[in-house]
């Protein structure tokens, strides 16, 4: 019974401790404009030079 | 004691505020931006406690829309964003939420999330069915049981075929993520134009064609229904799309609506070419259609146009939180790509309209009451500029009541008799998405000043695409009708989908020199009113 309570209390530790870094972070990248700002400078760039390297079949 | 504690947050914030900056000239929204052209914020908007969590909640649940559809095939998702330029365009749809909803508080931001929340999640539904199902990547278990449709048929009547799957074929890589990213149909655009095709023409049909010529479509179905919808131009790029769906072992047929959709005999010409497009599916896929079937997804579509009938009784009156862009762009991705096929929507409706009565109820002053002018914007929008609703109400207090495009076909549908219901159904396809109010006679064009006069607008923005031919020989009798009924008028000029020709910054500039030269207005911020994003999704 005491191991089975203790279980508890640790699995509920672990979500509040995994909620508040889960805000945290999230709300960090939110407030940041973190994920726009990785798209825009980063992921774009880097996948516009791939597509502009495409070899395309355009006969139709 | 929460409540106290939010206020003197909200207090000790509020110059984070950009409504509050600008309220008290010290900045606005533009605040938050460097002066480079990319419009990407440096922060989100501090909007106060409230309504910065609700916000936040919104762009949580987005995110999980969006992983959701990753996490169902990693693997095919990935190979559409390398195979497809339009799929790394929408990448920019966070940006995109947060441009389009700038400056929302209270209850225009309430319903401005369900809204965008909703299309997020439908998007990513049917983005994800479709690589899941396309041939190029590989195929699935659907990718012979899906009928690709022109994006601008109404999808309802597919309803009856149950066990196939109706995807609209130029919808993801061309129009929606126009409204995403404003750079990537000028893309498709130049492939049209290094091809030969002329460079004056509607610049969709012309995006449409250069994703036809790059070999930019998924890949899916058996056929693929093509049209005249909305008016002739997509007859031309639809002779040129055929020859790429052919080539990829995918039949065309035309399915034609009458261009006169107000009189008899054109309901009857339609009536007929809905019953043999029904009829040539059921030959091409071996099925029945299914009238229960359809039914069902009519009952859907009917609640939400009597909801719609409702909420234009609501528009007519100072106290709705819902216009602008959060209206239309819901009512587009609802008409036009749900169409009575999703109950969800209908949830979202009856969410959505207890805010509406509420509103009503409670006079309920939307935007802090700053609105100074009701405006119906009329004829087709420019894609490349979603958030300009927006824009309009935060600079200079122009509140756009509604679009044109938010009339489509709004009339019931049969839902016990096949006849009558192919009746309805037809007229009802017929008014579709820059159709209802833009081609089919003069008196369709001319009906804005009633819309507006029912909507109790002082205002009417009149869009002016410079390549509709259609449209261009119209001016001089809207602006003798408008000056005879005594609204404040202006067009607007864009290219529909091509940014380059009519930047953003030039329709901002129409505005600005109408509201102060003409109106002899200031700005409600400052900050709005010349800025650079050109360079912005």
């Amino acid at each position: 019974m005491k191991k089975l309570f203790s279980m508890i209390i640790k699995l509920i530790r672990t979500a509040v401790i995994a909620g508040v870094v889960g805000f945290v972070l999230t709300f960090t990248i939110y407030m940041t404009n973190a994920e726009n700002k990785l798209i825009y400078f980063v992921v774009r760039p880097f996948l516009t030079k791939h597509y502009d390297k495409q070899a395309r079949d355009r006969r139709i | 004691m929460k409540k106290e504690l939010i206020a003197f947050i909200d207090q000790k914030l509020q110059k984070y505020d950009p409504v509050w900056m600008a309220e008290n000239g010290v900045g606005g929204q533009r605040s938050r931006y460097r002066d480079d052209g990319t419009g990407i914020a440096r922060y989100r908007e501090w909007r106060g406690v409230e309504d910065t969590f609700q916000d936040y909640k919104a762009w949580l649940k987005n995110v999980g829309y969006m992983g959701a559809m990753v996490a169902k095939d990693p693997v095919k998702i990935m190979k559409g964003i390398w195979e497809y330029r339009w799929m790394g365009s929408f990448l920019g749809s966070f940006a995109f939420v947060d441009r389009i909803f700038e400056g929302y508080r209270g209850r225009e931001l309430d319903i401005a999330n369900i809204h965008g929340n909703a299309i997020v999640r439908i998007l990513t539904l049917r983005i994800g069915l479709i690589l899941h199902n396309d041939k190029r990547l590989g195929g699935g278990e659907m990718t012979d049981k899906m009928i690709g449709l022109d994006e601008t048929i109404p999808p309802l009547f597919t309803a009856g075929f149950p066990t196939l799957n109706a995807e609209p074929m130029q919808t993801m890589p061309e129009f929606v993520v126009c409204d995403v990213d404003q750079h990537l149909d000028p893309y498709y655009i130049d492939v049209a134009e290094s091809y030969g095709l002329a460079p004056d023409v509607c610049s969709r049909c012309s995006a449409e064609t250069g994703v036809a010529i790059d070999d930019a479509f998924p890949v899916f179905g058996k056929l693929v229904l093509s049209t005249n919808q909305p008016c002739n131009a997509s007859e031309a790029t639809s002779m040129f799309q055929r020859r790429r769906f052919n080539s990829k072992g995918i039949e065309d047929y035309p399915f034609v609506f009458a261009m006169q959709h107000n009189t008899k005999n054109g309901n009857d010409y339609s009536k007929e070419e809905l019953r043999q497009a029904i009829k040539k599916i059921e030959d091409v896929y071996g099925v029945k259609y299914d009238w229960d079937a359809l039914f069902k997804a009519a009952k859907n579509m009917n609640h939400q146009n009597q909801i719609e009938l409702e909420k234009w009784e609501l528009f007519a009156t100072p106290y709705s939180p819902l216009s602008g862009i959060s209206e239309s762009l819901y009512k587009l991705v609802e008409w036009a790509l749900v169409n009575g096929h999703d109950a969800y929507f209908n949830e979202v409706d009856d969410k959505v309209i207890e805010i509406l009565r509420q509103s009503v109820r409670d006079q309920y002053l939307p935007y802090k009451g700053k609105t100074r002018h009701r405006a119906f914007l009329w004829g087709p929008s420019a894609m490349y500029y979603t958030d300009f609703p927006t824009w309009t109400q935060n600079c200079w207090g122009i509140n756009i009541v509604l679009n044109m495009d938010s009339t489509m076909g709004h009339n019931m549908i049969d839902t016990e008799d096949p006849e009558k219901a192919l009746e309805d159904l037809a007229k009802f396809s017929e008014k579709g998405v820059m159709r209802h109010h833009a081609v089919g006679g003069w008196d369709n064009v001319n009906a804005v000043w009633e819309w507006a006069a029912k909507l109790n607008c002082d205002m009417v923005i009149c869009n002016d695409n410079v390549a509709c031919k259609g449209m261009n020989g119209v001016h001089a009798l809207l602006e003798e009708q408008a000056a005879a009924f005594g609204f404040h008028f202006m067009f607007l000029p864009h290219d529909l989908e091509d940014c380059r020709t009519i930047p953003r910054k030039e329709i901002r500039k129409a505005v600005n020199d109408y509201m102060s030269i003409v109106m002899g207005e200031e700005p409600l911020d400052a900050t709005l009113v010349d800025f650079d994003d050109a360079e912005a999704w």
